[in-house]
């Protein structure tokens, strides 16, 4: 007796819709590279620094992707690696620094100095609210990226995430606000 | 409605453009009736548009060694790499281990227990139903024989205080060279005395005995030679009784 063979059927568009980003293509980073650039550069202030940190998160997020893809927005899922990156290279250096200090015993506070002195001639006042400060306005205003993508990537409930928000809006609406006066007292000097 | 604080995220919410219609015009309408919220919520919007429009000033050159492509080379390199030194450890490891496994078995080899040799030449020469010795005492002089083959070695040991008489010689070969067996006689009792060269690396025995089944061997070096004396064990006086007289001090 001859049975029909039954045939698998393809649906392309079920396919489609069952693997929507089963490996994370180079157009998908290429498109996305300007991006981090921009907001690496942001953090770290030196475009070599940032263009370091760029390359750090493409090798994690390559590698990771096969194991620990992201659940939703790529793109948040991109910035969240690079931040975290950022921060662990952020706290090696501060324990070099401390290191270097307990040898030489030198003045541990030398950078900070001059980071001020970065912020105060900076141009902008933004730079001169703290570094979470900025990375969250960052990320909300210029990124657009979702109030519970930030949640995620800065590990803090949404609640948290709001608060925080206001508070450095209402920050930085005080920096524009008072430069006006800091710039007729410079006059002045 | 319009009365009802609004709280962080509506606030926000409205200021970045993302309440729904309905939401919006609740929010303009308490707005309206509150100037100094108001005028903070549009002082929030100023500062979004000024950020963004500095971030539209930002630009960095090109950096070809950003491409994905170029990354996920360097990726690939670098697993390879990694692959061939694990490849590389792990070879290293084998050929460690079976060094150390092929010394560990030439080490047990080496520990062999002293005398193994004089033990198995009684077992076969010492029996009653043995192969016809070299030579009998009847038949000529034990010490004279065996000074042919063993210069300057220790004398036969004097059993007779124990009864033990010697009645028979054989010659051997070991490894290092040849080895004699003397056999004594107590009425159909053995004992055999086992001369031989020193063991591999020129290995001279401390005194001591050891026992090994129904046997016992006394051992000590002495005049460039290893010896035995070897006794059923079961032999009290065979075992005790002979050995003081030969041992040197």
């Amino acid at each position: 007796m001859i049975r029909p063979v039954r045939m698998p059927i393809h649906d392309p568009v079920s396919i489609d819709d069952a693997r929507p980003a089963d490996e994370l293509s180079d157009a998908v980073l290429r498109q996305m590279l300007p991006r981090l650039r921009r907001f690496a550069l942001r953090l770290t202030r030196d475009p070599a620094q940032a263009d370091d940190l760029v390359q750090s998160t493409l090798e994690r997020a390559l590698t990771r992707w096969p194991g620990r893809r992201p659940q939703g927005d790529v793109r948040a899922w991109l910035f969240t690696i690079l931040y975290r990156q950022f921060l662990d290279a952020q706290r090696r250096t501060r324990r070099y620094a401390r290191l270097l200090d307990w040898f030489a015993g030198a003045d541990a506070a030398a950078p900070s100095v001059e980071r001020e002195a970065i912020a105060r001639s900076s141009l902008d006042v933004f730079e001169r609210l703290p570094e979470a400060q900025r990375t969250l306005l960052w990320l909300v205003c210029v990124e657009g990226l979702s109030y519970k993508a930030v949640a995620d990537l800065f590990d803090v409930p949404l609640g948290t995430v709001m608060s925080r928000l206001s508070r450095a809006r209402s920050a930085l609406r005080d920096l524009h606000e008072g430069q006006a006066g800091e710039v007729h007292l410079r006059i002045l000097k | 409605m319009s009365n009802r604080p609004i709280d962080d995220l509506v606030r926000n919410a409205f200021v970045d453009g993302q309440l729904d219609p309905v939401q919006r015009q609740e929010v303009q309408a308490y707005l309206q009736a509150h100037p100094e919220q108001a005028r903070e919520l549009a002082a929030w919007q100023r500062d979004a548009q000024r950020l963004r429009a500095m971030a539209g000033q930002d630009s960095l050159p090109p950096n070809p060694a950003l491409d994905p492509a170029a990354v996920r080379a360097r990726l690939r390199t670098r697993s390879r790499r990694r692959l061939a030194m694990a490849a590389s450890l792990a070879m290293a490891v084998a050929i460690g281990g079976v060094t150390g496994w092929s010394a560990r078995d030439m080490a047990a080899a080496n520990r062999v227990p002293p005398m193994q040799d004089a033990m198995q030449a009684y077992r076969m020469f010492a029996a009653a139903d043995a192969p016809r010795p070299d030579l009998r005492a009847d038949a000529g002089d034990l010490q004279a024989w065996l000074d042919g083959y063993f210069a300057r070695a220790h004398r036969l040991p004097d059993l007779s205080a124990s009864g033990f008489k010697p009645v028979a010689g054989r010659l051997l070969a070991t490894d290092q060279g040849p080895a004699a067996l003397v056999i004594y006689d107590n009425a159909g009792q053995r004992a055999t005395f086992y001369i031989r060269p020193p063991g591999p690396g020129n290995q001279f025995l401390p005194q001591g005995s050891r026992r090994d089944g129904d046997l016992l061997a006394r051992y000590w070096s002495g005049q460039g030679y290893n010896y035995a004396l070897v006794t059923s064990g079961n032999d009290a006086s065979g075992a005790s009784a002979p050995v003081p007289d030969v041992v040197p001090s």
